[in-house]
């Protein structure tokens, strides 16, 4: 990111000022007494795991909900927000990690009906000029007449910045702001961050990812189980104590990853073609073999085929050409049911709507594909006394918490959802495992522990495939890296030669030179 | 605009929101106050209609529970909403919302009444009753299986699909009452009588309740144990909750599909089953008063749970005796029927939405 991070601050004035914040959940404390202020002009990073309480602290200043107690003031008067459009009208901007654009609109269409109060005409010429000037200020290139959907997501999230910045802001939240983008992209983003902080604007990023925090931010405010740990200046910190201070203890960066030469070849696809859902050509002609005891990282930007490779081999979206092999034998195309039979086991990527029934318990849950089984299923009627037997020996082995296997799985943290997933997964002992973002949304600890399952796994011999966004984790799992861009695969490097840099060019289309290619 | 000014000038704001948690005991006391506000309204009708609100009071509540024969009479009409509750219970459960629960309900009294017609006279009640429920389940389960075949294979809706074969088997059934069907000695569009052997035994001696209730009740404890103990409603209760999750885990979702509503279908057409030897004892064209339609308010009311769908149907048989012994004894129009059952039915499902949400008004300055 770009440095010169702690530079002289213009303004020393308080623009927000947070009181003895409490907001209580039925079943979590989410803010405990949260007090800290943001200057004018400053960038502060607001830093914990997840659960910590960060995205309900947004919510209260973006006025999406009300504290149970506690008072807030901006510009020096206090205020309570009771809904994000008096927020907006005080000067506080939210751009949220999952747009809330309409995306058959343009992005002027989209700004316009985002803020101001049309009349009966609709005259768009003003708002245009305003944006032309605020995208010619920042150096981004947009096309504000095109449809939001025809954008790449940095330009989406841009349309969105603009939005907020339309009205006349004086604070920005952002919320997990590069999840989604290149490293490319990033430093953009950042860059023109810090500008806006220049002008006098104040910026709270929301984020789990340290190397930002101490590359960005002037001063990093940490939660932890809803209370405020620490705000700081960045340049009085690191990236290990920060981690110790959202953890709560030690943190290993990176897992222990001796890397073993893989053995024969365990899945091989060829020339592998699928459409998406719109059915346009999602991948076009994908080869790539994972081999025994190796993590295969396919790395790029999202929508560039992942989501389709994944269902292809999970076998729940149709091969349009193509072969896949496992074991030498044939499973394209073949029910998801047969191939779990015959040792592939997978993690998607979006656990709530793909990888877990919310609202069944969690033993419900770990039996999910596998209730047929004869362990578990007896004449059509489930072994309540097996499952529950399993789930506790789950629940223990993989630090399922609360350990509790008659819980709706609604009730536990996003880590621990990942748990269940992974207990699920791994204690069938796949021959092959299939893991689409396995930490996306995961804190530090959960995200450590996912990795170290995974390399186990490794070790034990299975092949991995490891569909990732984040470049940190494959950098730090892969055996070799493959990079996805439009439905093709662009580039295969060995995973411990790899640069940040190169992958970064090739997930964006760019090849410098002729990409190596291992195999 | 004037609103919006009003809302300015009152300094205040509307918003409803999800209840974060609703406890058993809160749910319980909703549903009392929903039929005390019900009541409270009745009694604003029946004084409208000039008859004494006490009187009518006391005589709707002997109506309903006041002797033995006004509970059977209860039980009675309960018996075959119970059926209907369940079966949509079932395939709401999928997230199928099928709306053809109605038209079950008459292919499983077709198929009652056929199998009499066919075997009827040579058999005993011990072989023949037991051959008309499972007549009942097979008829029903077919015209379940049809919109589900349908929806499994060209996802056709299974709304409009089951909605349309509630007129199509009514007017296949109005066609066989006016012909082949028909009971030559009789006036009437109806068949002949059922055999004797064939009929539900009374419950208690003497009264119309018969043996179907137990049926019901039987049928409750099944879909129960269907549901929550079996791999096939595991898969069922799984595709309901998220369809893509099961997907992933290889469920086959038009499988599950077509399951769901031949079983939702079999256990409305045993409504049909148990209606006619129960009660009429030969098909006729009214056989039921919108059965297939109530069953989806009780399902609803009863939280798609065999637990709260028996106790809605009873409650719903007793507003419906209660309700017709109140019209006689006080003379209010007949109009006046409808109107409270409807009055409470409004009230229960309003206090549904309440009880799971709530309105709060909050200030823009505090």
């Amino acid at each position: 990111m770009a440095a010169n991070a702690p530079s002289s601050r213009p303004h020393q004035e308080i623009l927000l000022k947070v009181e003895n914040i409490t907001k209580r959940y039925p079943l979590v404390l989410a803010n405990d007494n949260i007090s800290f202020e943001i200057r004018r002009g400053e960038i502060c990073s607001l830093l914990g795991e997840n659960g910590a309480g960060k995205s309900t602290l947004a919510e209260i200043l973006c006025g999406a909900c009300r504290p149970d107690s506690g008072t807030i003031s901006f510009g020096g008067k206090p205020t309570a927000f009771a809904s994000p459009r008096d927020a907006i009208a005080a000067g506080v901007g939210m751009v949220h990690q999952h747009f809330t654009l309409v995306p058959t609109l343009s992005a002027v269409e989209n700004i316009f009906i985002g803020t101001k109060s049309t009349g009966i005409l609709l005259d768009l010429k003003p708002t245009t000029r305003r944006l032309e000037e605020l995208c010619a200020a920042y150096e981004v290139e947009l096309d504000l007449h095109a449809k939001v959907s025809q954008l790449s997501v940095d330009k989406q999230q841009w349309v969105e910045i603009l939005k907020a910045l339309f009205g006349g802001i004086q604070l920005l939240i952002l919320d997990e702001p590069t999840a989604a983008l290149t490293p490319q992209e990033s430093r953009k983003l950042y860059a023109n961050l810090q500008k806006m902080r220049s002008e006098g604007l104040s910026i709270i990023c929301i984020t789990h990812k340290l190397e930002e925090v101490i590359d960005a931010s002037d001063r990093v405010i940490v939660l932890r189980n809803g209370k405020l740990v620490d705000a700081i200046e960045t340049a009085a910190t690191n990236k290990e104590a920060l981690a110790r201070m959202m953890v709560g203890r030690d943190v290993m960066f990176r897992v222990d990853n001796k890397r073993k030469e893989p053995g024969e070849a365990l899945l091989e696809v060829d020339d592998l073609t699928a459409y998406n859902d719109r059915g346009h050509a999602a991948l076009r002609g994908v080869s790539f073999t994972v081999r025994r005891g190796e993590v295969l990282a396919v790395a790029g930007v999202s929508g560039n085929g992942q989501k389709e490779l994944f269902d292809v081999l999970v076998g729940v979206r149709q091969a349009a050409g193509g072969r896949i092999a496992l074991d030498r034998k044939d499973i394209t195309n073949r029910p998801t049911t047969f191939s779990r039979g015959h040792g592939i086991g997978s993690i998607p990527a979006d656990r709530i709507h793909q990888g877990l029934v919310m609202d069944f318990r969690v033993d419900e849950n770990l039996i999910l594909g596998r209730h047929w089984d004869s362990r578990f299923t007896r004449w059509s009627f489930l072994s309540q006394g097996k499952i529950a037997a399993f789930a506790e020996t789950m629940i223990r082995d993989y630090e399922i918490v609360p350990p509790s296997a008659s819980q709706a799985v609604r009730a536990l943290s996003g880590g621990n959802l990942q748990k269940v997933i992974i207990a699920r997964e791994l204690s069938q002992e796949p021959k092959c495992l299939l893991v689409n973002q396995p930490t996306r949304g995961l804190d530090v600890g959960a995200t450590e522990y996912a990795h170290r399952r995974l390399l186990q796994e490794r070790d034990r011999g299975a092949g991995i495939l490891l569909i990732s966004e984040d470049l940190a984790e494959i950098l730090s799992l892969a055996t070799r890296i493959a990079v996805i861009f439009r439905g093709q695969i662009v580039g295969m490097m060995d995973g411990g030669e790899a640069s940040i840099d190169e992958i970064g060019l090739l997930m964006a289309g760019i090849h410098r030179g002729a990409p190596r290619r291992l195999q | 605009m004037a609103v919006q000014q009003l809302r300015k000038s009152a300094g205040a704001r509307w918003k409803i929101e999800r209840r974060p948690d609703v406890s058993t005991g809160r749910q319980f006391v909703a549903i009392l106050l929903a039929l005390g506000v019900s009541f409270v309204v009745s009694a604003v009708l029946i004084a409208v209609a000039g008859a004494s609100v006490g009187r009518a009071a006391v005589a709707a509540l002997h109506g309903a529970f006041g002797d033995l024969r006004a509970i059977a009479e209860t039980l009675l009409q309960a018996t075959p909403i119970l059926f209907t509750g369940l079966a949509v219970t079932v395939a709401f459960r999928a997230r199928l919302f099928s709306i053809g629960a109605e038209g079950q309900f008459f292919a499983g009294a077709m198929g009652a009444v056929w199998v009499c017609m066919l075997v009827g006279d040579r058999l005993p009640s011990a072989v023949l009753i037991p051959l008309v429920v499972v007549a009942g389940l097979v008829g029903g389960g077919i015209w379940g299986a049809i919109p589900g075949l349908l929806k499994a294979k060209y996802d056709a809706s299974e709304i409009i699909v089951t909605v349309m074969l509630n007129f199509v088997i009514f007017f296949f059934l109005a066609f066989l009452l006016g012909d082949a069907w028909r009971d030559p000695s009789s006036f009437y569009y109806q068949t002949p009588r059922m055999p004797a052997a064939a009929q539900f035994p009374e419950l208690i001696p003497g009264m119309r309740l018969h043996w179907g209730f137990v049926l019901a009740l039987a049928c409750a404890a099944m879909v129960y144990v269907f549901l929550w103990k079996t791999a096939w409603g595991y898969e069922i209760r799984a595709v309901g909750i998220n369809a893509e999750a099961a997907r992933y885990k290889g469920i086959s979702i038009p499988k599950v599909t077509v399951v769901a509503m031949a079983v939702s279908g079999a256990i409305a057409g045993l409504a049909g089953a148990s209606e006619v030897p129960g009660l009429h004892q030969r098909l006729v064209l009214d056989l039921s008063s919108g059965f297939g339609f109530t069953g989806i308010i009780i399902a609803m009311l009863g939280r798609l749970h065999p637990l709260g769908v028996v106790p809605a149907a009873i409650l719903f048989g007793a507003s419906v005796t209660g309700i017709s012994a109140m019209q006689i004894a006080v003379n209010v129009p007949v109009a006046i029927n409808q109107a409270i059952q409807g009055v409470i039915l409004i009230f229960l499902l309003m206090a549904d939405v309440l009880v799971r949400y709530r309105v709060r008004r909050t200030n823009p300055r505090v």
